[in-house]
C-alpha cells in the first residue's frame, strides 16, 4: 500500500490524480476480473524497471501524480499513462489470470519482455522509465530525489541558482 | 499615439526599442510571453528542459508542418500530436535568454552568394541590398552593446574587423580545448577560439558568468548572457506589453493604422502608432502578416506580389560526436576532462569556402563543445542499448553509472547554408484554428540535396578531429531536419518588389511604416548561429528609423 502522508504531495493534487488512485475494473473477455489501483502498478512497475529509484528515495509513484495533473503534460500523453496501466494488467490476466501485482517478480520481468516487443509496450516502458529518472535526478523541489541521493549516485552538481518553487 | 509599436523583443526588435526610445521617442513593445528577470531565474532541468517552460504548450498553440521529401511526395505532420515544436522562448527577451551566445558574423561573401558561388539548380540564391562592410560598424556595436567575449585570431576566413579585439576577453576554457588544439596542430587545422556573447566580468551594469555549466537552453541568472532583456530592454524606457498576441494588423492602402492583441484573459486591445516593427521570428511573422489580409492586401499585408513566407531558411547541417574514456586517459587527464563549468569554446572555419573538382563552393562553421550537462537526459540516452533495444533493470542502473561517471561526450554542431527554395515556406491553414480562434501556421519544410553533400564533407572533417584526440564511438548525423531555433527568411530584403517583401532598409515594399527587423529579411542565412547578424542588423535599421523620424 502506498503511504501518502511523509510525501509533499498537496491533497489537491492528489485529488486530481484520482485515476492513479482509485480502483480501475480490468476486464477480460467482456466480464469484470479484477480491480487494481493503477498507482500500486505503476509504483511496482517502477522499482521492475528501475529498483534504484525506490532505494534511493526517489519517490517515483508519488512524482506520477505530479505528471498526470501537470500544465504542460499533453493530455494524450496523460491518456497514454492510463491506458498502459490497462493494458498491462490485460497482458497479465491473458498470461497468468492475475493482475501485475499479484505476479512474481520472474512472471513480471517476463511479462515486460512479452511487451517491449509490442509498440504500445516499448513506448510504455520508455515513458515510466522516463519518468523514473526524472524523480530520480530531477530537483528535490519537487519533493523527489530524496537529500539529491540522485545526483549523489552520479556524482552530478547542479548547476545554481536551484529552483525556488516547483513549475506544475 | 505611439511613435513605435514593436511587435516582438528579442534580438530582432530590442536594439529598435533602445535606440528609439532612447532618443526620446515613445515606444510600446508586445510580447507574447511573461517578464522573466535574473531572479525568476534557476537552472531547473525539469521545468526548463523537460517541461519547456517558456514555450506555449502545442495543444494551445502549434504548427502544421508539411515535409517535402526528396521523392517530391508531401508528409503531413500536425505538430500536436508529433510534438514537433518551433516555439523558441515566449518571454521578454525572446529565445536570445536561452541562446548559447556562440556568436559569428557573417563573411563578406556572404552578402553576394550568387555572384560568388554562382546559381545551383532548384535554389533562390540571391545577393544581399547590402554588403558587409555596411553592417560591419552594426557588428562592432553589437560587440559593446550587448557584451561580446572571446580572441581575435587569425585564420584563413576571419572577417574585415574595424576594431583589433573584442571589448571582452575569453570566458575560462575547459584543459580539453589544449588537446583539441594540438589536434588541430597536428591535422593542420585551424583551431580558432569562439567568441561569446558572455560577459566574463561584471560590466554593463550586468553580473559576470557564473559558470554554472547550465548555460544553452537556460536562461541566465547573473545577466551575463546578452539576452536582449538583459542587454537592452532592462536598459530603456521602452514601454513592454507582456502576455500580449498579437492577431491582426490593420491597413489601409499605404499604412498600417493599428495592431489588435489579445491579452491572457482573451480581452482584444487596439495600439495606434506611426511606425510598425514586426520581430516575431520569421514564422510567426509572416502568419501575422498572412492572417492580416484586407480589401488592400487580399492576399495578406504587404504580400500582393505574393512573396511573404516564401524563401524560408534555416540552418543545414547537422551534429556528431565523440566519447571520452577514463580506461584510455591518466588520473590527470580524468581530471581534466570532468572540469565542470568551464567552455569549451572552440570551432573550425577553414572550409567556409571550399573546392572540389575544380569548383569553389561555400561551406561552412564547425562548432565543438561537451554534451550538454542536462543530467536526465544523459541518463535517458542509456535506455536504448547498441542493438537498439530497449533496456531496463539493474543492466540499465549499470550502464547509466558507467556512462556518466567514467566518459565523457564532445559534441560538434555543422552550419551551412539552407539554401533558399520554392519549396520552402511559410503558409496558413484557415481550417485550423489555435487557442486565440486564429489561423495556425504551416510550415512547408523542404531541405535542398546540396545542402547535406555539404554537410556531410564538414562532419568529415570534424570527425578527423576527434579521432585524432583519442575519442572513441565516433558518429554523425547529417540531415534535413530543420533546427528550430535556426529559423531565418520568409520576408527577405532586396532590390526587387517582385522578388522580396522588404527594401534594403527592412521597410516593406508595399505599406510604407511597415518594418520587418527580425531573421526573416536574411535572404541567405550564412553558415554560423543567426544572432549576431539580427542584432546588427536591427541596429542598422534602428539608425535609418531615427534619420526618418528626426526628419519628421
Amino acid at each position: 500500500m502506498i503511504e501518502l502522508k511523509n510525501y509533499a504531495i498537496s491533497r489537491r493534487l492528489l485529488l486530481k490524480s484520482g485515476f492513479l488512485t482509485i480502483a480501475l475494473s480490468i476486464f477480460s473477455r467482456g466480464e469484470l476480473f479484477a480491480e487494481v489501483v493503477p498507482l500500486e502498478t505503476i509504483a511496482l512497475l517502477q522499482e521492475d524497471l528501475f529498483p534504484l529509484a525506490k532505494e534511493l528515495e526517489s519517490r517515483s509513484d508519488l512524482y506520477m501524480l505530479i505528471i498526470l495533473s501537470h500544465s504542460k503534460i499533453a493530455k494524450k500523453d496523460k491518456k497514454f499513462i492510463r491506458n498502459g496501466v490497462k493494458w498491462l494488467n490485460e497482458e497479465a490476466l491473458s498470461e497468468y489470470k492475475k493482475i501485475y501485482t499479484k505476479l512474481s517478480s520472474k512472471q513480471r520481468q517476463s511479462l515486460l519482455q512479452k511487451i517491449s516487443k509490442e509498440r504500445w509496450g516499448e513506448h510504455f516502458i520508455y515513458t515510466i522509465l522516463q519518468y523514473t529518472l526524472e524523480s530520480l535526478l530531477g530537483d528535490p523541489i519537487y519533493g523527489i530525489n530524496k537529500n539529491q541521493k540522485g545526483w549523489e549516485w552520479l556524482e552530478h552538481k547542479s548547476g545554481y541558482p536551484r529552483p525556488k518553487s516547483a513549475f506544475l | 499615439m505611439y511613435d513605435v509599436c514593436i511587435v516582438g523583443s528579442g534580438a530582432g526588435g530590442a536594439p529598435v526599442a533602445y535606440e528609439l526610445s532612447n532618443a526620446g521617442f515613445s515606444v510600446v513593445v508586445l510580447e507574447k510571453g511573461k517578464y522573466y528577470k535574473e531572479e525568476d531565474f534557476s537552472k531547473d532541468e525539469l521545468a526548463i528542459s523537460r517541461r519547456d517552460m517558456y514555450s506555449p504548450k502545442l495543444e494551445d498553440e502549434y504548427h502544421i508542418i508539411k515535409e517535402r521529401t526528396q521523392d517530391g511526395s508531401i508528409e503531413v505532420y500536425d505538430g500536436r500530436e508529433y510534438s514537433w515544436s518551433f516555439w523558441n522562448g515566449s518571454m521578454v527577451g525572446g529565445s536570445s535568454n536561452l541562446m548559447s551566445g556562440y556568436f559569428y558574423r557573417l563573411k563578406p561573401n556572404d552578402f553576394r552568394l550568387k555572384s560568388t558561388y554562382g546559381e545551383i539548380k532548384g535554389a533562390n540564391v540571391v545577393d544581399w541590398p547590402i554588403s558587409y562592410e555596411e553592417l560591419e560598424p552594426f557588428y562592432t556595436k553589437v560587440e559593446d552593446v550587448i557584451g561580446v567575449s572571446g580572441e581575435v585570431k587569425a585564420h584563413s576566413f576571419l572577417e574585415p574587423r574595424s576594431t583589433s579585439k573584442f571589448p571582452y576577453t575569453a570566458l575560462q576554457e575547459n584543459g580539453v580545448t589544449k588537446w583539441f588544439d594540438k589536434a588541430c596542430n597536428e591535422l593542420k587545422f585551424e583551431s580558432i577560439p569562439i567568441p561569446r556573447a558572455i560577459l566574463p566580468i561584471d560590466a554593463l551594469k550586468r553580473g559576470a558568468c557564473s559558470y554554472s555549466n547550465f548555460c544553452g537552453s537556460y536562461p541566465c541568472a547573473t545577466g551575463a548572457k546578452g539576452s536582449s532583456r538583459a542587454a537592452l530592454l532592462q536598459k530603456c524606457k521602452a514601454k513592454i506589453i507582456t502576455e500580449a498576441f498579437v492577431y491582426q494588423l490593420i491597413s489601409d492602402k499605404s499604412k498600417i493604422t493599428q495592431v489588435k492583441y489579445f491579452d491572457s484573459s482573451g480581452k482584444s486591445h487596439t495600439i495606434k502608432a506611426k511606425i510598425f516593427i514586426l520581430a516575431a521570428q520569421p514564422i510567426e511573422t509572416s502568419r501575422l502578416l498572412l492572417n492580416s489580409k484586407n480589401s488592400f492586401f487580399p492576399n495578406g499585408l504587404a504580400n500582393n506580389n505574393n512573396q511573404v513566407g516564401k524563401n524560408l531558411i534555416f540552418s543545414a547541417g547537422g551534429t556528431g560526436k565523440g566519447r571520452f574514456y577514463f580506461e584510455n586517459l591518466s588520473k590527470n587527464e580524468q581530471e581534466t576532462l570532468m572540469q565542470r563549468g568551464l567552455f569549451f569554446n572552440r570551432s573550425l572555419q577553414q572550409w567556409y569556402e571550399f573546392e572540389a573538382e575544380g569548383k569553389k563552393y561555400k561551406g561552412g562553421t564547425i562548432d565543438f563543445l561537451f554534451e550538454h550537462s542536462n543530467i536526465i537526459s544523459r541518463a535517458m540516452r542509456e535506455i536504448y542499448d547498441d542493438k537498439g533495444n530497449i533496456t531496463w533493470g539493474r543492466d540499465l542502473e549499470r550502464k547509466i553509472k558507467k556512462t556518466l561517471t567514467t566518459s565523457r561526450v564532445l559534441t560538434f554542431e555543422v552550419f551551412n547554408d539552407w539554401l533558399p527554395t520554392n519549396e520552402c515556406f511559410v503558409s496558413v491553414d484557415e481550417s485550423k484554428k489555435d487557442k486565440y480562434g486564429v489561423n495556425v501556421g504551416v510550415i512547408n519544410l523542404y531541405g535542398h540535396p546540396h545542402d547535406l553533400k555539404v554537410g556531410e564533407f564538414l562532419a568529415k572533417k570534424a570527425t578527423e578531429v576527434l579521432e585524432k584526440m583519442g575519442a572513441k564511438e565516433i558518429s554523425m548525423s547529417i540531415s534535413s531536419s530543420p533546427p528550430p531555433n535556426l529559423v531565418a527568411g520568409g520576408c527577405r530584403f532586396g532590390e526587387n518588389p517582385k522578388t522580396s517583401v522588404l527594401d534594403k532598409n527592412c521597410k516593406s515594399h508595399e505599406l510604407e511604416n511597415l518594418y520587418i527587423t527580425d531573421a526573416s529579411f536574411m535572404p541567405t542565412g550564412g553558415s554560423v548561429p543567426y544572432t549576431w547578424t539580427i542584432y546588427a542588423n536591427s541596429f542598422r535599421v534602428a539608425k535609418h528609423l531615427l534619420g526618418v523620424m528626426m526628419e519628421a
